[in-house]
């Protein structure tokens, strides 16, 4: 099924721009003419060294919950280095408590996306290496489950920071700039984080039905002419699209005219332009369905209805 | 130790600057950047102060001040800036006149007059983006004494 691309952090389509420590040098050209003849000279030179601008982007390569197992797991994510200066890259990870164990960080020396025990080596000292204005290198964090660690799901947090500095953006750091100039903090803080949801086992999307019943007496009494208000929340771990809900009217049971609702939101009973209907005959005899179309990844959508004892 | 590359240093720069005053009409370039700050009246005051950390997408200004420090008016004044390579220039300056602009060095005019030509031979209207250099002519002679200055708006590519 096509589900659309979640994007783990905000693109920055700011090209990486001049390098840090360029020096700008402006000369203006003047003529005039003087006692009847032409004359040309120059301007003063005036030049400014280009500041270095500390930015930095770290994204995960896929998307969705990760499951983990006792084998290595690894998870591919890509470092830019959107300074216009030659920067290093102070690189932590951490998981927090739960079913998984992070073995390494380390970097993809080839890129292949795969853990190679033999040429993938942590970072010395946690950091990259030198990296050139907008160049990416691939980092793969390597996880395992927690034996007895239980089904309590985790998150694998890493981070990249820039060595110059980082902090809030238009932070100085006076001189510290490639060239002599200052290193100023860039848009994105030259901070990046990237989390990822992991698990046992894939989550697909869950649908949960609940019932509660409301009888003419106003006790919880499943006689005639009771209505039951039957709850279904479908949880989505993932963005998916073309997502639909159906459910079968409970056979000694009829449906309430106009009481779908989604979200809250009332649906009509016809077919027509709103999300829900209800089908008086379908193979599985009366039911309703609601259409959600395109879900959001982590979204819950709850469909209710009535239905009345007979 | 040091001394001596230090004074080598002084005495370039005041070399350079008796060259630049060398005739009667004396202009000073400079690289200035916006500064705001907030006035008495709760305005916002808008200052030009020289840049210490400009980088790539920074605004700006380029000042050329000038003055006719001789004893004759000077006719025909023409002022050139070519840009350096790494700027782009956006507008003039507010409170400055236009300048004349150019996309090949040769041909000067407003912008909207110019067109740029394609690898392909075929030709597109001109955008700041094209702007090699700008250009002022004064229109009247600058009478001894009298002095101005032109400014324009830029980003550091």
């Amino acid at each position: 099924m096509p589900q659309p691309l979640l994007a783990q952090t905000p693109t920055i389509a700011t090209p990486i721009g001049t390098p840090a420590g360029t020096p700008i040098v402006n000369t203006a050209g003047l003529r005039y003419d003087a006692d009847g003849t032409s004359q040309s000279t120059s301007s003063n030179t005036v030049t400014i060294i280009v500041a270095e601008r500390l930015d930095v982007a770290l994204v995960r390569d896929g998307q969705g919950a990760i499951v983990v197992s006792a084998q290595p797991v690894a998870i591919p994510l890509t470092l830019t280095n959107l300074d216009n200066g030659a920067e290093s890259f102070v690189l932590a990870a951490s998981v927090s408590p739960g079913m998984a164990t992070l073995r390494a960080l380390v970097i993809d020396t080839d890129g292949d996306g795969f853990y190679d025990p033999a040429k993938d080596v942590a970072p010395v000292d946690g950091k990259t290496p030198l990296l050139a204005p907008g160049q990416s290198i691939k980092l793969l964090a390597i996880l395992v489950a927690t034996p007895e660690g239980g089904a309590t799901n985790a998150v694998l947090t890493v981070t990249a920071r820039s060595m110059t500095g980082s902090g809030a953006t238009g932070n100085v750091y006076p001189s510290a700039g490639d060239g002599g100039g200052d290193a100023v903090v860039g848009p994105t803080g030259a901070l990046a984080t990237v989390s990822v949801p992991l698990g046992t086992a894939l989550a697909g999307p869950v649908l949960l039905k609940s019932q509660s019943v409301r009888a003419a007496d106003g006790s919880q009494t499943a006689v005639r002419d009771a209505v039951i208000t039957y709850t279904l929340e479908a949880r989505f771990t993932d963005a998916v699209t073309g997502a639909r809900i159906a459910d079968p009217i409970p056979v000694g049971t009829v449906f309430v005219p106009g009481s779908l609702t989604l979200d809250g939101a009332p649906l009509s009973d016809g077919v027509d332009d709103d999300a829900g209907r209800f089908d008086p005959s379908t193979a599985q005899g009366a039911g309703i369905t609601v259409a959600l179309g395109r879900v959001a990844a982590g979204s819950i959508h709850t469909v209710q209805f009535k239905a009345k004892i007979q | 130790m040091i001394t001596r590359p230090m004074i080598a240093a002084v005495l370039v720069a005041t070399a350079a600057a008796a060259s630049a005053a060398a005739g009667p009409l004396q202009v000073s370039s400079s690289i200035l950047v916006e500064a705001r700050s907030a006035a008495a009246d709760g305005t916002t005051r808008v200052t030009l102060v020289k840049p210490t950390k400009v980088t790539p997408g920074d605004k700006v200004i380029f000042v050329l001040a000038y003055r006719n420090s001789g004893a004759q008016p000077l006719a025909n004044v023409v002022l050139d800036n070519p840009l350096p390579r790494q700027i782009a220039y956006r507008s003039a300056n507010p409170g400055s006149p236009a300048p004349d602009v150019s996309v090949d060095g040769k041909t000067y005019g407003s912008l909207a007059t110019l067109r740029v030509r394609s690898p392909d031979g075929s030709t597109r209207a001109a955008s700041p983006n094209d702007v090699t250099s700008v250009r002022w002519r004064l229109a009247s002679p600058l009478a001894a004494g009298s002095q101005g200055q032109f400014a324009f708006q830029a980003v550091l590519k």
